[in-house]
């Protein structure tokens, strides 16, 4: 376990939010993951700077309702980090109004793409961000496509054919649902 | 100042084993800028995983991809098992470490062959995929699939490699050995195939770290960093394997250190086969999931592949997410394919080993 890297993260972050602020979890190889909350997503560009500065490396950013079927509100924003091994994930929590947080690719440039791809997912908008363009849904499919509840059925529609109920169904009546009618 | 005009290439081109739609920028046979536009194979896999139960993502996680289809069920297993708390039998890490390495065999191969053939070096692409096909007959015949193997699951491996299949995948791994060390030489020393990739796609390793590429495409430029030694997982830390780097940077630099490290493989399976403990391969029953968050990594072909799982407590994960290696590495092609010449664009594309399906998901 990198003991220096996780220090260096600790650090970084401590600068801004306080000590103590990260909590650390282990997997079963006792890889260290370092977890910090930010209820304010204004102070992401804050946590930003010192974590470029210590080298950290930006994983990936993973966006999410606080109810997958959207039955409450609320949305949060997790960006994973590296340093040498170690894993750092802050979370942000982004409550305004239409969802809102600023860009970090003035200090980790790769955030490009993750933050195209959670805006057409979850409709947040990326204050700042250098190139706000669809990433992989044409502009004319519909956006924030993870943002509300689709159901599974719903989902599958366009996918599936009615072969398999005509084999179900061989000999019998067929009922409509089965034969693909919109309900 | 010359004249530059567009020259789209894609989303479906010969060069391309996937849609991917190019919109470059030339100057007579120079490439000025670049512009990639992405999506025609966005499957929705997330928003699948999430309606999914646990298990059931173990076999769609499976076909996210054909080349690292190890990678990512083992990778989604280890998030699982990190947030239940459950401790993988030591022959089941074994064994997926087993899996993983002959997927990187074939992977490996499969790139390094295809590059020859964007040379013009028909009759060397063949003799890869023929190498490659030693690795090919090994899945098929231990695991019984040449492409998803089915062999990770939520607490272990589904099946055990017995004698029988030991010796099988020993004999495949020593017939493929002379053969590996002959395309190397093949790859390093002849005329054609280093005059057509040597310097070209130059990508420095302080571009390297600016744009965070991973896998052999970081190495190659020199950032060392490999997740099996960075954050061992499964059995890595018990395992002897050198992680190959290079300064090059370039095109052939990428090629020679997947061989390099499919000759690591080999020792790594074989190391495998030799220390791995009798005893089970997986957990029995089921351990409930419980509400909490966990992150894996797993060091797949291309690279870094990590996993972020969310649960809420029910059968279904709250969000599943995961970012493949190539995702990383599309954006460095700026600078890889500035000023070269239009003839090596297919070549450039394929030296970052894209895969597309991954990125898209």
């Amino acid at each position: 376990m990198n003991e220096i890297a996780k220090q260096a993260l600790e650090n970084a972050v401590g600068k801004i939010l306080g000590p103590g602020s990260v909590y650390w979890s282990t997997d079963a190889h006792n890889n260290s993951y370092g977890w910090v909350k930010l209820c304010d997503p204004e102070s992401l560009t804050r946590v930003a700077l010192p974590l470029a500065q210590a080298g950290a490396r930006l994983m990936t950013i993973t966006a999410y309702r606080n109810d997958k079927f959207s039955r409450i509100e609320g949305r949060e924003i997790a960006y994973h980090f590296d340093l040498d091994g170690v894993v750092i994930t802050v979370t942000a929590c982004v409550d305004s109004d239409p969802p809102k947080v600023p860009s970090i690719t003035p200090w980790f440039k790769n955030a490009d793409w993750n933050e195209r791809e959670f805006t057409e997912l979850y409709g947040i908008e990326v204050v700042g961000h250098p190139n706000p363009r669809r990433l992989f849904l044409d502009k004319e499919l519909d956006g924030d496509i993870l943002d509300r509840l689709v159901p599974l059925s719903t989902m599958m529609n366009g996918a599936s054919t009615t072969t398999l109920w005509e084999k179900v169904f061989a000999g019998r009546q067929m009922p409509d649902w089965a034969k693909g009618v919109k309900n | 100042m010359a004249e530059t005009y567009t020259l789209p290439v894609g989303p479906l081109h010969v060069a391309l084993e996937e849609p991917m739609y190019f919109d470059i920028k030339v100057e007579g046979e120079t490439v000025r800028g670049l512009d990639l536009t992405a999506g025609h194979v966005h499957r929705g896999m997330e928003a699948l995983a999430m309606h999914r139960n646990y298990f059931q993502n173990v076999t769609l996680t499976e076909r996210v991809c054909s080349l690292c289809s190890n990678s990512h069920p083992a990778t989604y297993c280890m998030a699982v098992e990190t947030l239940a708390g459950i401790q993988v039998p030591e022959r089941g890490l074994y064994l997926r470490v087993i899996a993983d390495e002959i997927k990187r065999i074939a992977s490996h191969l499969f790139n390094v062959g295809i590059m020859a053939h964007l040379v013009g070096f028909d009759s060397l692409f063949m003799h890869a995929m023929e190498v490659r096909e030693l690795m090919q007959d090994a899945k098929e015949g231990v695991y019984g699939n040449r492409m998803n193997l089915g062999q990770c699951t939520i607490g272990g491996t589904r099946t055990d490699i017995d004698k029988d299949a030991a010796r099988f995948l020993r004999g495949q791994l020593e017939a493929l050995k002379p053969q590996l060390f002959e395309l190397y030489g093949v790859f390093e020393k002849d005329p054609l195939i280093r005059t057509r990739t040597q310097g070209i796609g130059l990508l420095s390793e302080e571009e390297a770290r600016r744009h965070a590429v991973v896998g052999p495409v970081a190495r190659a430029s020199g950032v060392v960093y490999d997740v099996r030694r960075k954050a061992p997982y499964a059995t890595y830390a018990d395992l002897k394997f050198e992680v190959q780097s290079d300064t090059a940077g370039d095109v052939h630099s990428r090629a020679m250190l997947r061989l390099r490290e499919t000759v690591e493989s080999i020792s790594i399976i074989e190391q495998c086969l030799d220390q791995m403990p009798e005893g089970p391969v997986k957990i029995e029953g089921m351990v409930a999931i419980p509400a909490g968050e966990s992150v894996a990594r797993n060091e797949a072909p291309r690279g870094e592949l990590i996993y972020f799982l969310r649960a809420d407590g029910s059968d279904t994960p709250q969000r599943v997410k995961w970012r493949v290696p190539t995702y990383m590495n599309w954006e460095a092609l700026q600078v890889m394919m500035a000023g070269c010449q239009v003839a090596d664009i297919p070549l450039i594309v394929n030296s970052i080993d894209p895969c597309i399906s991954c990125t898209e998901r």
